[in-house]
């Protein structure tokens, strides 16, 4: 057995402090310690890019990291993007919504991240950018499409300054 | 009584439908990218132990010894699992022709590498880790089964002892006059075809959280399940518990293709339950578990196959051998993907006769489990692949060559040779619609041109039907044992007119709870926020089977239909009661029940239920107060098979044609897709968005059959897959954007006219993209008959033919 380490994190604007067991993998920290269940774990060893969060706003594979690494860190994952008052999706979730850009939804977090930070760099990114900013994340059941559309939706709707997200029926 | 379902959307009591039909977005998205779905690992409960397991690492081993002394006595463990409690506990898994399933846990000896052999519940899952580390189990190391052709020969090691055979079936279908039609023919073309094994890979793996209620001996399992009914059955028969005692709650899963697995973890994590006093127990399977041992390997097949050509093109005769390496047992019930070709074994064609030799053996290899497609997609591209040997031998067009072979609109229905009957079709207006689209004569003028400045292009076209609906008749030729394949949905409306439909399976992709919502607010004429679809585990559920075999979109609205034709009619006693006329006179449209002919004599539906909830003073004498309605649909007008496998098996019959570019790098071998095109009939479709979702997703988990995606294994069966650097899925930038468009055929027989629709695009695109690299290759002389057509095999190829 292995003794807990102290750490502090700060997800989604929240901060943490909590003792921890060094091999603690921060995908199960932020899953099991915190109950923040959305960000995924489809492979645990980095190649499918559900578990992606966003450290510093860089995006970040939380399986490949430690809890402990994290001490000091300001995280952003899937939960963090909803407006937590009004209850609106952040306009890229609404997009994924909009363009059936998911099906069974378990990739779609990783997806979602990955598109924040590549938006958040290049608004209106070309379809190859958009296809270099999402190879690093598999997804088993669109075959890609609609996910390429909700990124160009998305980006659209930052240009065109449509940024508040209204479900519309 | 079986009602009339209606086969039109044209048919349903509204002036004009608002939801059905449209590609309205769905209701689970929300919260699917919110991040707050509560798939199985999500779920957690006070206590809660985790399993992990120790796999065997020999592929055929007798276990002599297993010491888990140290293990149990680890502060952390609360049970350690053996094959010694499961033969105690627990029969073989009910899953495969009898005397070739497995325990859950060895028992005696280890058939393939990764099977479970010990496992540990501890307080987390790093500490039930750990104390596999302190395990020790002796092997005697056996001869192993390497090469299924060997499987056939009375002297190669035998995995299941007690059976003195390695061949699971050896059997031979025929039908028609096959030897009179082959010897008659002008041409018979005869090649061999290997599809090496590749799987589903869901985005989440599989996992449960079982608990056994050690006092009442009853087990709940919560997971990530495809088919609860099913999976609650299965486990009743392998725990020697009542089947009213095994409860199976579904949670929202991440995907599964036929390939989530699940009997083996769920009984495992139930024996631990038991073993550690009841205690709940969450058994996760990580990625490498999955790739080694899970239910993700499918299809490993040696085929030789011929057709039979007359001079004018036409194809008379088809015949198919195959050998099917099962693995280490038939546990994932995988004869019946062998089976399943037989419900559209002549494809789109007028064949008149036809052969199936099937042997199905062991080997020391992962067991194979059911993959999306369910066995057509190998036998669709060795089908397609004869014909395109065939057209360019008789130096006819690939298109035109199809062409001439197809059933014609007015053959419907039409019985194929191996007895299933198709609903109806246009095949050549698919093909016309496809062709036009790619623009045929461009695109083989195109080739000419890049063929003539030295660079590999070709073309692939291939034609499929796409079984949808499928009933267990199908496959109870191969030795499964049947379970019903009902559907069933409880539609309710509350006293303020929300309506609630209950169903017995979960989210898992295909967006079957928006179709439930969009079906019942237009047929009660509600806004589609009004209806919430539940979800309701094995002992609560109406009879229900679940996603799979093209089915649950076309059985699902059978029950809806159904459920709310019944509502529809208490309503109208309610309604003639009140308006003191005969139920007859009384109808439903745009949400109100009316009198017929009588302007303004009308009720609200949700004041109908209002009045059946609260006036019993107003009902008819003795009705029922209940505005709600149970239905249970199933495939109707089936029968039962002969002795050649022959009968009405699946219900609706889907067509599609795909027509591919591809450019083949000789120095690499690497194969680039440029253009893709899909005209698809699947009838009425009922959320086009999502159908088009379908046919994108499956064409991707074609490409990766077709280039990528192979479970390999050295020459002594131990596997060198175990992580996703080695399974290679596609990722965006090897999934080509196909074209899409489609013509529309409704099914006269199903309900709303729609076809199963789930399962066409992995069906056609490897035989597409087979017979693309093909056109490529062919002025070098060489062809490709295996899958994966990675880059190796290709450059292999392409240096041989220099």
């Amino acid at each position: 057995m292995t003794t807990g380490q102290k750490i502090s994190v700060t997800v989604n604007g929240v901060n943490y402090e909590r003792e921890v067991e060094p091999r603690l993998s921060l995908g199960d920290f932020l899953r099991h310690d915190l109950q923040l269940g959305g960000t995924h774990l489809g492979c645990e060893h980095g190649v499918c890019g559900a578990c992606s969060i966003l450290i510093d706003g860089k995006s970040v594979r939380a399986c490949l990291m430690l809890a402990i690494q994290a001490d000091g860190l300001e995280i952003t994952t899937i939960e963090g993007l909803r407006d937590p008052q009004g209850g609106h999706l952040h306009p890229i979730q609404q997009a994924f919504v909009e363009e059936h850009g998911l099906q069974c939804g378990f990739c779609t977090p990783g997806f979602i991240i990955s598109t924040v930070e590549l938006l958040a760099g290049n608004p209106s990114p070309s379809d190859e950018q958009i296809k270099d900013a999402l190879g690093g994340n598999l997804c088993r059941c669109t075959g890609y499409e609609t996910i390429l559309r909700s990124v160009r939706l998305a980006s659209a709707r930052v240009q065109a300054g449509k940024a508040a997200a209204h479900n519309s029926a | 009584m079986v009602r009339d379902i209606p086969n039109s959307p044209d048919m349903l009591p509204i002036t004009s439908t608002r939801y059905v039909g449209k590609a309205v977005k769905r209701i689970e998205d929300p919260a699917l990218v919110s991040g707050t779905v509560e798939f199985i690992d999500n779920y957690s409960v006070p206590g809660m132990a985790h399993c992990a397991m120790m796999r065997s690492p020999h592929p055929h081993a007798r276990v002599l010894s297993v010491d888990t002394g140290a293990a149990e006595k680890m502060p952390g463990v609360y049970a350690v699992l053996t094959g010694e409690d499961v033969k105690k506990w627990c029969n073989p898994m009910a899953t495969s022709p009898e005397g070739w399933g497995a325990y859950c846990l060895a028992v005696d000896k280890v058939r393939f590498v990764g099977e479970p052999v010990v496992a540990v519940a501890a307080t987390s899952r790093y500490v039930a880790e750990d104390a596999l580390e302190l395990i020790d189990v002796e092997y005697e190391l056996l001869p192993v089964l390497v090469d299924p052709h060997k499987a056939l020969e009375a002297d190669s090691p035998t995995l299941f002892e007690e059976n003195k055979t390695n061949v699971i079936q050896d059997r031979s279908y025929t039908w028609g006059e096959i030897d009179q039609v082959f010897s008659e023919a002008d041409h018979v073309f005869t090649e061999k075809f290997r599809w090496n094994r590749c799987g589903a890979n869901p985005m989440e793996t599989f996992g449960c959280v079982c608990d056994w209620d050690t006092v009442n001996d009853y087990v709940t399992c919560r997971g990530s399940y495809q088919t609860p009914g099913f999976m609650a059955l299965g486990r009743a028969g392998s725990f020697n518990l009542p089947s009213n005692k095994i409860k199976v709650i579904s949670h929202p899963h991440g995907g599964s293709f036929g390939g989530k697995g699940g009997p083996r973890g769920t009984e495992i994590a139930a024996l631990l339950s038991r073993k550690a006093g009841g205690r709940p127990v969450k058994y996760i399977e990580d990625r490498v578990e999955y790739l080694l041992a899970g239910a993700g390997q499918s299809w490993d097949r040696y085929y030789k196959a011929s057709i039979a050509v007359k001079a004018d093109g036409s194809v008379s005769g088809f015949k198919v051998d195959l050998l099917d390496d099962q693995g280490a047992g038939s546990e994932g019930w995988g004869t019946i993907s062998v089976a399943k070709p037989l419900a559209a074994f002549t494809g789109c064609y007028r064949i008149e006769a036809a052969q199936y030799n099937m042997k199905l053996v062991v080997s020391n290899r992962a067991p194979t489990f059911a993959y999306r497609g369910y066995g057509p997609p190998p036998h669709n591209l060795v089908l397609e692949s004869l014909m395109d040997i065939a057209a360019r031998e008789l130096g006819v067009d690939a298109a035109e060559f199809r062409r001439r072979n197809y059933i014609q609109p007015e053959q419907f229905p039409y019985t194929i040779p191996s007895g299933n009957e198709y609903d109806s079709g246009d095949y050549e207006a698919v093909l016309d619609k496809v062709l036009g689209m790619a623009d045929y004569q461009a695109l083989r003028a195109e080739q000419e041109k890049l063929r003539a400045e030295g660079k590999l292009v070709g073309i692939g076209v291939a034609s499929t039907v796409e079984p949808g609906v499928f009933d267990w008749n199908a496959y109870s030729t191969v030795g499964v044992a049947g379970v019903g394949v009902p559907e069933g949905v409880k539609v309710a409306i509350d006293i303020m007119g929300q309506i609630t439909v209950t169903v017995g399976f979960s989210l898992e992709g295909q967006g079957q709870y928006t179709l439930a919502a969009q079906l019942v607010a237009d047929y009660f004429c509600v806004e589609m926020e009004s209806v919430r679809v539940a979800y309701a585990a094995t002992d609560v559920a109406p009879p229900h089977f679940g996603p799979g075999g093209s089915r649950l979109g076309v059985a699902m609205s059978g029950a809806i239909l159904g459920a709310c034709q019944k509502i529809e009619d208490k309503f109208a006693q309610v309604v003639a009661r009140l308006m003191q006329t005969e139920p007859g006179n009384v109808e439903l449209m745009d949400g109100h029940m009316r009198v017929k002919g009588v302007p303004g004599a009308e009720m609200h539906i949700a004041q109908v239920a209002g009045t059946m909830l609260n006036r019993s003073d107003l009902l008819p004498p003795g009705m029922e107060p209940c505005p709600e309605a149970t239905y249970v649909w199933t495939a109707p007008n089936r029968n039962q098979p002969d002795d050649q496998g022959r009968c009405r098996s699946y219900l609706t019959a889907a067509n599609a044609c795909h027509v591919a570019l591809v450019e083949i790098d000789p120095g690499t071998g690497v194969t680039d897709i440029l253009k893709y095109f899909i005209v698809d009939d699947c009838g009425t479709r009922l959320n086009p968005a999502t159908v088009e979702g379908q046919i994108q997703g499956g064409v991707a988990q074609g490409v990766g059959a077709a280039f990528f995606e192979e479970y390999v294994y050295t020459e002594d069966c131990q596997p060198l897959v175990s992580l996703f650097s080695d399974y290679l899925l596609p990722t965006i930038h090897e999934v080509p954007i196909a074209a899409k468009g489609d013509v529309v055929t409704p099914s006269p027989v199903a309900p709303l006219g729609a076809k199963g629709c789930g399962e066409g695009a992995i069906h056609t695109t490897p035989a597409t993209l087979m017979c693309a690299v093909n056109d490529a290759l062919f002025p070098l002389g060489v062809q490709i008959r295996e899958t994966p057509m990675s880059p190796n095999r290709v450059w292999t190829l392409i240096q041989q033919a220099q």
